[in-house]
């Protein structure tokens, strides 16, 4: 495929994937610039995303923000994400399964309001605690709480500050649980626990190119932008957050 | 079944009575001759022998079942079915959206059968495969919402509610600082789903309904009425392993176009069914107004007071989607009015049928004297103010637990019976409910949530309340103003002007005068088009069936139908055909069990008759709008039960002098085993 050519096809698959040509048409466009029919759904199937992650760039600093007023609880977020890391943590069952358990971002639904629990990225103050870590990370005894730093971590996942869990040290939820314990007591509550073996889950940020973002029906209800925000003064529980969005939204208290 | 894919292959049965719980395991062609929802729930509703006239609905003889489907989980626009038998006699099936359908499949069930009556007040509690049977003396009598967002917060997964590790040896200096003392442990993540009843459930209200999420419902029917009859509160579940997809690409590539198809509709995605009112059934001729004495306003401002862009600037707070639903159609909003009650009522928008049953009908848009054939006299915030009542009363009717439908037919009954002075308010415990009058509307429905005095008449729904009436009064005339089909209310959508539904529709579909039956553009043409009639109708109930919102039906089409349930279970041959014939099995097996339950000997006199259905249709033609003038069937009624109805049921391959499957269509149906008996007592 020659330069122009391929800038051609990658607007097509632009176009096809958001929606604006069926996939019939994508392919029968493709023929049309010289491509065979097979190298044509290939390219349908596989160039689109493979293109996606090479141009995509991590984004450092970025924070995920939700606006309670545009997201619908659609939950297509959290199905991204559990479709992604259930391939990493249980490849095999993976194949066949989706489960929500694995997903790290959960919208979770309460009266006429939905919260979406996900990690909200809170930092210790130095001068104050001691130390600039997560509380999560802080108090995580084997050190399987860690941060990525800037530039490291896996390829397509180079990090920017986000934090990860090392499986093989953590003790899991039967054994220790101190990362969501802290969390809910002072925080929110960003660690989730997957079904298998309760190792601690904690949002990646995707190293800078959120899966959950993407998969977002919903435009500017859940976006990753460069706001530098401590989550340690917006975290809350789920249903503390709740409240609080039901006086925002309908002006009254309520107990949910 | 060997491998399970989408279903996970078991129905969980809950024996109230004894207390005890097991495990149905239905074979794979069950599955796949019923698929799930609704013609699996007739299904099993005859073979638990309840078409039987002599079973009690309220008895605890009665099944109550809440039905998923093959792709119900993570699939696009996942809903519940529930099936039994309605308090009315015939059956019940009523679907309701919501994210507990996704749960109650990821819980490993493809449904819960629940018999029996407990001897107080329980609620059911799954995690996984754990039910239990619960308490539910502290909830009994508080409304769906209060009990729901209670419930809710009792059933955590074990990974919720583990509590702390912790023990003082492990407290180290550094740790206590960071930690304050107090309570410690985990759970504050809230992810269980719950359906509950509200008080007039509990007191068995006919029309009393199952209601989830604050203001979605399992609305007709009265599903309701049958929980409150085994003292069930509530069924909370909270699932947390996923579904298996025979093919999980080729289910996840189908369904991102579902959803991105479903992104790209700005009807649904601006105002939901509140789109509907002004721009369809008022031009169209089928906005129930004051009792369906009209269909439209003479001055079409009326009708902006409860339409979607004026309510949106008004009232939507926000938008509100079932699991991987991209249209969003439900807005909750927040009501501000003049009146305290009303003032600060938060529900949902009203959707369509509330704007129209709870809206139109009971008068609420008009000001002062005038009538809907006036122009329209109030300001802008006289429409506010009227808005208000309308919203108000939904939320009434869901958080009591009531089907607004029915309850609003109910009203505009008796405020019409009020109009012409053929009651009193001494008939009403003294209420003088006039057109309008929301104040009386809330005493009136109190009374019947509660069966306090004429509560106790009216909690029996809009037909034998007219019936009350009728013989109170010794003046059969007033039956003419129960605007009921085969003794249910009739939704909002009128049958006058033939441009928004048919009548022979009404009169054939098998959820008692339903309005989304799908085959009322085919019955609308001219000469009608009996087969797409059909075939419209197979379609719908084979998606309530499947269990997906019929609001999505045309995001899905066939690859939706097909492609996906293919996806999904990996029955890789499963076919356009195999997916209508569950549906035509659901119409047949619905049609059985309403006229065995009901004792029918002879339908044309008795269910499928003139006299089943309002007389308005056809005596009376529209006052106003584009369509005056026009009755159903030209306003011979004959036309429709003597001519078209028998050649419907021969196109449906059912007998013209009864409508029953022949021997034949149910052997082709494979249905001989379940239903030849009852069709062969039924045809005489």
């Amino acid at each position: 495929m020659d330069a122009s050519t391929r800038e051609q096809a990658l607007e097509l698959a632009s176009q096809f994937e958001k929606g604006w040509i069926s996939r019939r048409a994508f392919i029968r466009m493709l023929t049309a610039l010289g491509l065979s029919v097979s190298a044509a759904g290939l390219f349908a199937d596989t160039a689109l995303a493979a293109e996606r992650s090479e141009e995509s760039k991590a984004a450092t600093n970025h924070t995920l923000v939700i606006d309670p007023a545009k997201c619908t609880g659609c939950l297509s977020c959290a199905m991204a994400c559990a479709d992604k890391f259930m391939q990493e943590i249980a490849p095999e069952a993976a194949q066949d399964t989706i489960n929500l358990e694995f997903s790290r971002i959960r919208p979770m639904r309460f009266q006429f309001v939905d919260f979406v629990d996900v990690c909200q990225h809170c930092e210790l103050i130095e001068w104050a605690e001691g130390s600039r870590k997560h509380p999560c990370e802080t108090v995580c005894p084997t050190g399987a709480l860690h941060t990525v730093p800037e530039g490291e971590g896996k390829p397509g996942y180079t990090g920017g500050g986000y934090m990860s869990v090392d499986r093989k040290k953590c003790l899991g939820i039967d054994m220790c649980g101190r990362c969501l314990e802290v969390c809910e007591q002072q925080f929110g509550s960003g660690i989730f626990f997957d079904p298998l073996e309760g190792k601690a889950q904690v949002c990646t940020r995707c190293g800078g190119d959120p899966a959950c973002v993407r998969a977002c029906p919903e435009e500017g209800a859940l976006r990753f932008i460069p706001v530098l925000v401590n989550g340690r003064y917006y975290a809350n529980t789920p249903d503390e957050a709740a409240e609080m969005l039901y006086r925002k939204m309908f002006n009254q208290g309520r107990d949910l | 079944m060997a491998d399970t894919y989408g279903y996970t292959g078991k129905i969980a049965r809950v024996d109230l009575s004894s207390g005890s719980v097991s495990t149905l395991k239905p074979p794979e062609e069950v599955y796949r001759k019923y698929l799930g929802g609704w013609a699996l729930g007739m299904y099993y509703l005859l073979r638990e022998g309840l078409a039987d006239p002599d079973a009690d609905p309220m008895g605890p003889e009665n099944m109550l079942q809440l039905l998923v489907g093959p792709v119900t989980g993570i699939s696009p626009n996942a809903r519940t079915a529930i099936v039994t038998k309605s308090p009315y006699g015939f059956n019940c099936t009523t679907l309701c959206g919501g994210q507990g359908g996704s749960n109650l499949k990821f819980a490993g069930w493809d449904g819960i059968q629940i018999v029996g009556k407990a001897d107080k007040p329980v609620y059911l509690a799954i995690v996984d495969q754990d039910i239990e049977i619960r308490d539910a003396g502290d909830y009994w009598g508080m409304g769906a919402e209060e009990a729901e967002m209670a419930l809710r917060k009792q059933v955590l997964a074990p990974l919720e509610q583990s509590g702390s590790k912790l023990s003082p040896e492990d407290m180290t200096e550094k740790w206590a600082d960071l930690r304050p003392p107090g309570e410690k442990g985990i759970g504050a993540k809230r992810l269980a789903s719950a359906w509950v009843i509200g008080p007039a459930g509990e007191n068995r209200v006919w029309f009393a309904n199952m209601v989830t999420e604050g203001a979605r419902a399992h609305g007709r029917y009265g599903s309701g009425a049958i929980a409150g009859s085994k003292h069930l509160k509530g069924i909370v579940v909270r699932g947390t392993k996923g579904q298996k997809f025979a093919d999980k690409k080729k289910f996840l590539r189908i369904s991102r176009g579902i959803r991105e198809r479903e992104g790209k509709s700005h009807f649904w995605r601006s105002y939901g069914t509140a789109g509907i009112s002004a721009k369809e059934s008022n031009v169209l001729g089928g906005y129930p107004i004051r009792n369906w004495q009209w269909e439209s306003w003479a001055d079409p401002k009326t009708v902006k007071t409860l339409s979607g862009p004026f309510m949106d600037r008004l009232s939507f707070v926000r938008k509100q989607s079932c699991p991987g639903c991209a249209l969003h159609c439900l807005y909750p909003t927040e009501v501000t009015s003049k009146k305290s009650f009303l003032d600060g009522t938060i529900t949902d928008m009203p959707d369509w049928e509330a704007m129209g049953m709870v809206g139109g009908n009971i008068g609420y848009l008009e000001t002062g004297d005038m009538d809907p054939g006036d122009p329209y006299s109030g300001t802008t915030e006289d429409m506010v103010q009227n808005a208000a009542k309308s919203q108000y009363t939904t939320r009434l009717f869901d958080n009591q637990g009531m089907d607004f439908i029915e309850g609003g037919a109910l009203l505009g009954l008796l405020m019409e019976l009020r109009q012409r002075d053929l009651i009193s308010p001494a008939d009403l415990d003294d209420i003088d409910i006039r057109w309008g009058d929301v104040e009386s509307v809330r005493a009136l429905m109190v009374r019947v949530v509660h069966r306090r005095g004429v509560g106790e008449v009216l909690a029996r729904g809009t037909y034998e309340t007219a019936r009350h009436f009728s013989r109170k009064k010794g003046d059969e005339g007033i039956m003419y103003y129960s605007i009921t089909g085969k003794r249910y209310a009739q939704p909002a959508h009128g049958t006058r002007s033939n441009h928004d539904r048919n009548a022979l529709e009404y009169v054939t579909v098998v959820r008692p005068c339903e309005h989304t039956g799908g085959g009322s553009g085919a019955f609308m043409k001219e000469p009608i088009d009996y087969e797409g009639a059909v075939q419209g109708q197979n379609t719908t109930a084979a998606i309530n069936s499947m269990v997906y919102c019929l609001f999505a039906g045309g995001f899905w089409g066939d690859e939706g139908n097909v492609e996906l349930v293919r996806a999904v279970t990996g029955w890789s041959d499963f076919s356009k055909q195999e997916f209508l014939r569950v549906g035509e099995r659901a119409y047949a097996l619905s049609r059985l069990f309403n006229l065995h339950a009901l004792n029918v000997k002879n339908p044309r006199q008795e269910w499928d008759s003139p006299s089943m259905f309002p007389r308005r249709w056809f005596e009376e033609p529209l006052p106003t709008g584009p369509y005056k003038g026009k009755a159903a069937f030209g306003g011979d009624s004959a036309k429709l039960f003597d001519q078209a109805l028998p050649q419907y049921w021969k196109q449906r391959g059912w007998s013209a002098d009864k409508g029953i499957p022949t021997r034949d269509k149910l052997a082709e149906l494979g249905l001989t085993d379940i239903a030849e008996d009852i069709a062969s007592r039924l045809r005489g």
